[in-house]
């Protein structure tokens, strides 16, 4: 379960995040859903321990994630805004790199690397160099490398940009997957179908703060919309920064 | 294995992995030491040839223009070893290109002048530019005057006048230097490019660890993971030694081998020492180099943004470090303890000493090292605190 409390941030001048409250529960998928630089990333990048917050608190878990940073950074599994391999090492060694970082080693760690290349459809390009593969398969990649441990917190910055049809199909089931086996799921996208689609939980947020959270039905009553993306275009204002 | 030194081999490993398959960390750590060595000795054969061969025991070719006006002269010039030669038709255009190093021009009024006891004009044609001919050009000036002030004591003795009374000081030339002496600053540069050989070494690892990781974006999910930055920042310096030391270890194996089959004793004129265990010994002594040379680079990649940027501006490092100890190369040095303490600096002094077979002090041995290793440990430090900074996630600021 992640908690986040008045979060507030500010590089320099700007200041990213205003006011950022919510709460996503376990079994649940949640959603961030904003226009590009509405503060999803630098919110994200708190809870993953990289940015400290101005004021306010965040913790997973229970976890605070500027004073417990090694126990948060164990519960939870991120795939952030960059998402980066090593060319020159394989996919597997890649994976197995993380594993090793989390504390895995051994026939534990091979098992869990063969269950996930099951999972995600990739045994194929497990024992390839990284160079050269296509978006989708570096997906996997750096999606296996993040659930390595079996974490019980899974954070996703924008997991399905730049995939094809196909991928993010598959993208959108394996996310489910892991909401009905109990993990607490929080993805930020400024897409609003796959808001629509995947969340049980929505949270828009807009120039740094929460503007509405609620589920689908929550959030329809609230602004008084038929349809879920009505709704979020008149909880911002504008629908300026989304996509259908 | 406590967790911290677990964490610290698994990053270590895949950095020494990763680097093991990437062409330019490789090159930059076996192919530039090479390049060195090759250098140096070849800088030392050719002054050693051209400048100070030793040109006294020659006879100096000479060509003169209008030798005919000036018998008394010439007989002189070839009693001292010179031979006159034809002057060419223009002799500016013939030392411009190089045909000949001096002419010596003597002027159709020069037997009147002569007769008469007033100052008969000669012209020495030389390019003053040319180092390689220095010597001729020295030479053929001090004949001339050699000559000019036998005249002027016989004239002043058939006056009846002491000639000596025109000396005023007796001034005695003693030049202490061997003819093959400039060769040596040469010998003196290999702790410079030893220092250069270290940072090039590593340098390409530290880049691709620190700033590549963060082109290709891989540094932040790395982060994410339950490993205090301190850890990364040490593993990644320590990936780095290996390579760095390696390419330390291949100049000096290289170094050794030259200085052994070129009788480079001839070129330089000192009595050097150039056995394996000397090698051995630099390389010893140069170690706390090596963690020091990664440790600036580390700290001076973690602000760059690319790998690009990285490459603009490490190259400096070996440059601004490696400058004091270059200075031995043209001004003597006496060890003191104060100097033990200059990293780099210090070492270059040592390597000197071993390479010229001279006692190597101990207690300067032990606070060159010491010297050199804490300010690697203030470098790794630094690295650590910049690493435990928000903006390394964005480079700079």
């Amino acid at each position: 379960m992640i908690t986040v409390s008045h979060l507030r941030k500010t590089f320099g001048k700007v200041t990213a995040l205003r006011d950022v409250s919510f709460q996503a529960e376990d079994g649940r998928v949640t959603g961030l859903l904003g226009p590009n630089g509405a503060g999803k990333t630098t919110t994200l990048r708190i809870l993953y321990t990289l940015l400290r917050p101005d004021s306010g608190t965040a913790a997973v878990d229970g976890a605070d994630v500027t004073r417990q940073a090694l126990e948060v950074q164990r519960s939870i599994g991120a795939l952030p805004d960059s998402k980066g391999l090593y060319p020159r090492l394989t996919a597997r060694e890649n994976i197995r790199y993380y594993g090793e970082l989390q504390g895995l080693s051994g026939r534990r760690l091979e098992e869990r690397i063969g269950a996930l290349a099951d999972l995600l459809e990739m045994e194929n390009i497990l024992d390839r160099r990284t160079e050269g593969f296509s978006t989708g398969e570096r997906m996997k990649v750096a999606i296996a490398r993040a659930l390595i441990h079996d974490p019980r917190n899974i954070l996703l910055d924008e997991p399905t940009s730049g995939l094809d049809v196909m991928s993010t199909r598959s993208m959108r089931a394996f996310i489910r997957r892991l909401r009905d086996e109990g993990k607490c799921v929080l993805f930020s996208s400024h897409v609003m179908q796959e808001v629509s689609a995947l969340c049980d939980t929505i949270v828009v947020i807009s120039n740094g703060a929460v503007v509405i959270e609620g589920s689908a039905e929550q959030l329809l009553r609230a602004t008084g919309q038929t349809s879920l993306e009505d709704a979020f275009v008149a909880a911002l204002g504008s629908g300026e920064g989304l996509q259908q | 294995m406590t967790p911290s030194l677990r964490r610290i081999w698994i990053v270590f490993r895949k950095e020494v992995v990763d680097n093991l398959r990437d062409r330019r960390s490789i090159s930059s750590s076996l192919l530039t030491p090479l390049f060195m060595p090759f250098f140096l000795i070849a800088m030392i054969m050719v002054m050693g040839r051209t400048i100070m061969a030793d040109l006294v025991e020659q006879p100096l070719d000479l060509p003169v223009v209008g030798a005919e006006y000036a018998p008394g002269l010439m007989a002189y010039l070839r009693e001292n070893n010179v031979n006159i030669l034809p002057g060419p038709a223009d002799p500016r255009a013939a030392v411009q290109e190089g045909e000949a190093n001096v002419v010596l021009v003597i002027s159709p009024e020069y037997g009147e002048a002569f007769q008469r006891g007033q100052p008969a004009p000669v012209q020495l044609v030389i390019d003053s530019t040319r180092t390689s001919s220095a010597a001729h050009i020295e030479r053929a000036r001090q004949l001339i005057g050699g000559y000019s002030a036998t005249i002027a004591a016989l004239r002043l003795t058939a006056r009846g006048v002491d000639p000596g009374i025109l000396t005023v000081l007796s001034v005695e030339r003693v030049d202490i230097a061997t003819p093959q002496g400039r060769a040596v600053i040469f010998l003196n540069m290999m702790p410079f490019l030893l220092v250069m050989t270290i940072f090039i070494g590593g340098m390409y690892v530290i880049i691709d660890t620190t700033a590549g990781e963060r082109e290709r974006g891989s540094l932040e999910p790395l982060l994410i993971n339950p490993v205090p930055r301190r850890d990364f920042v040490l593993a990644k310096l320590l990936a780095s030694l290996p390579f760095a030391a390696a390419a330390l270890g291949i100049a000096l194996l290289l170094f050794g081998l030259l200085f052994n089959l070129v009788p480079l004793e001839n070129y330089v004129g000192i009595q050097m020492n150039v056995d394996a265990q000397v090698m051995l010994n630099i390389f010893w002594v140069s170690l706390p180099i090596v963690l020091l040379a990664s440790a600036m680079q580390m700290v001076v990649a973690s602000f760059t943004r690319s790998f690009k940027e990285a490459q603009t501006y490490l190259p400096f490092l070996p440059l601004l470090a490696g400058l004091p100890g270059a200075f031995l190369a043209f001004v003597p040095v006496k060890t003191s303890l104060w100097n033990a303490l200059v990293p780099i600096f210090s070492q270059s002094v040592l390597i000197n000493q071993f390479l010229r077979a001279e006692t190597v002090a101990p207690v300067y041995l032990l606070i060159s090292a010491a010297a050199t290793l804490s300010a690697a440990l203030l470098f790794i430090l630094l690295a650590v605190y910049l690493y435990n900074r928000e903006g390394i996630l964005f480079g700079a600021k």
